[in-house]
């Protein structure tokens, strides 16, 4: 059960690049933080040899982060816009997305092209995709640099991305 | 007004000549009548990405007095270095000079003097984490790749430092380095991917310099345990932070195949955290970890 999702797993990587502008520019509300639900299994363990201290209470992963709920912007009436980015090629294949901008925030990514070297890739990247695009549309309320932990799909799917952003020259 | 912007107007004023108004006081025009309108912004940062030893590296620049052409100028020095570092490492070019001393066919006297260095900071990381990660163990043969990506990224960042830059970021595929700060007062935030949920986050930690995730992910388990020679797959997500990447990379590729004795080993090192999330989904973190709200 907690085996299979190492496969499908998958987050972006530079999407640290293409939300910080966007992350430093929002004038909405900087209070807004990933929460973390307590109560649930932590079990932290010493951090150092022979000592008792452990790490502040921290939830269990699986209850992490939920990062949906999109802000209003408090800017004027904004206009939508739309790009398509570069083919962005990556290790399996080759993938390009349109953006969709409203203001000061992505409202839709699609890919718009999506070609895998072999039928694993293929699914593989379908499996992964729907998660990518959720998370650009989240993760802008998390207010966050850059992602540690990298895939390759979610590279090339991010700077695709950012080459429509800078099309429109979104910030 | 607030510490950073005197300090930048004070750098301004000696570093170069160039006036602080020099710096873009708005973003470019912006065609979809967003915020830029009528709010005023700070520096925009200078952004590239480049490919290179086999990933993406991309780069966030705050220029500062310089003015974005000579820190573009900095950029592309800083991926001369990563090419370099590409072309004398790559174990997939097998005329590079580590793929000639690992054949045999030339000596550790005839190599670039950075093989040399590299090989110390291997032997460095392979003492600090207690041999769970040794580039010698490898079933290929030596193999130091995780060291050399954050390394190459350390002496990149060093570029830009020198360049006059204020603050940089640098993510080479989820490994990430930085100096100064994002914005006046600001620090830089990173996340740490969730292991198995794609779209979150399993935290977020502060950035100071260096952050390296390591895990099986997209593709299946690829790390190798040094003392079997065999896929390991101990844990989920291998995470640690420190002064530089070089140490960063190897201590985070040694926390995800050596679990708790690896974890120990970097417990006891000053001016590295740890934070691993296990194949239960449980975390442990050491002591000043800089986790954030």
């Amino acid at each position: 059960m907690k085996r299979f999702p190492f496969v499908i797993g998958s987050t972006i990587a530079g999407l640290a690049g293409v939300l910080s502008f966007h992350s430093r520019a929002t004038t909405g509300p900087l209070s807004h933080s990933v929460p973390v639900k307590a109560g649930t299994s932590a079990r932290p363990v010493p951090a150092k040899p022979g000592s008792t201290e452990t790490t502040a209470p921290r939830s269990s992963v699986a209850h992490s982060a939920p990062t949906s709920t999109v802000p209003v912007t408090t800017q004027g009436p904004p206009t939508a816009a739309s790009a398509t980015g570069v083919n962005e090629q990556y290790g399996y294949g080759v993938l390009s997305v349109r953006a969709t901008v409203s203001g000061s925030r992505i409202t839709d990514v699609q890919v718009v092209n999506l070609q895998t070297v072999d039928s694993y890739s293929q699914q593989l990247a379908d499996q992964v995709i729907p998660y990518l695009r959720r998370q650009v549309l989240s993760m802008q309320t998390a207010r966050i640099d850059g992602v540690s932990g990298a895939t390759y799909t979610s590279e090339a799917y991010a700077y695709s991305l950012q080459s429509a952003l800078d099309k429109l020259h979104f910030r | 007004m607030s510490n950073g912007a005197v300090g930048q107007v004070i750098h301004a004023t000696y570093a170069s000549g160039v006036p602080a108004v020099a710096w873009p006081a708005r973003p470019r025009q912006d065609p979809v009548g967003g915020w830029a309108a009528g709010v005023s912004t700070p520096e925009q940062p200078v952004v590239h990405v480049e490919a290179v030893m086999g990933t993406m590296v991309s780069f966030r620049v705050h220029p500062g007095a310089q003015g974005r052409d000579r820190c573009r100028e900095a950029i592309e020095e800083a991926c001369e270095v990563l090419h370099t570092v590409d072309a004398t490492f790559s174990l997939w070019r097998p005329d590079s000079p580590l793929s000639k001393l690992r054949r045999g066919d030339a000596a550790l006297a005839e190599m670039p003097p950075e093989v040399a260095e590299v090989l110390d900071l291997c032997r460095h990381a392979r003492d600090c984490s207690r041999g769970w990660f040794d580039p010698w163990s490898m079933p290929g043969g030596f193999d130091p790749t995780g060291l050399v990506k954050g390394w190459s990224l350390d002496r990149a960042l060093e570029v830009l430092k020198r360049s006059g830059s204020t603050a940089a970021l640098l993510n080479a595929g989820g490994d990430l380095v930085a100096f100064g700060s994002p914005a006046p007062g600001a620090r830089w935030r990173i996340g740490v991917r969730h292991p198995w949920m794609a779209d979150a986050l399993a935290c977020v930690v502060r950035l100071d310099a260096a952050i390296a995730t390591s895990g099986p992910y997209e593709r299946g388990p690829h790390l190798i345990d040094p003392r079997t020679g065999r896929p390991a797959q101990t844990v989920a997500s291998a995470t640690v932070t420190g002064a530089n990447l070089a140490m960063c990379d190897a201590l985070a590729t040694a926390l995800a195949v050596g679990g708790a004795d690896a974890f120990d080993a970097i417990a006891g090192l000053d001016g590295y955290e740890a934070y691993v999330i296990d194949a239960s989904g449980d975390e442990q973190a050491t002591d000043a970890m800089a986790f954030l709200d």
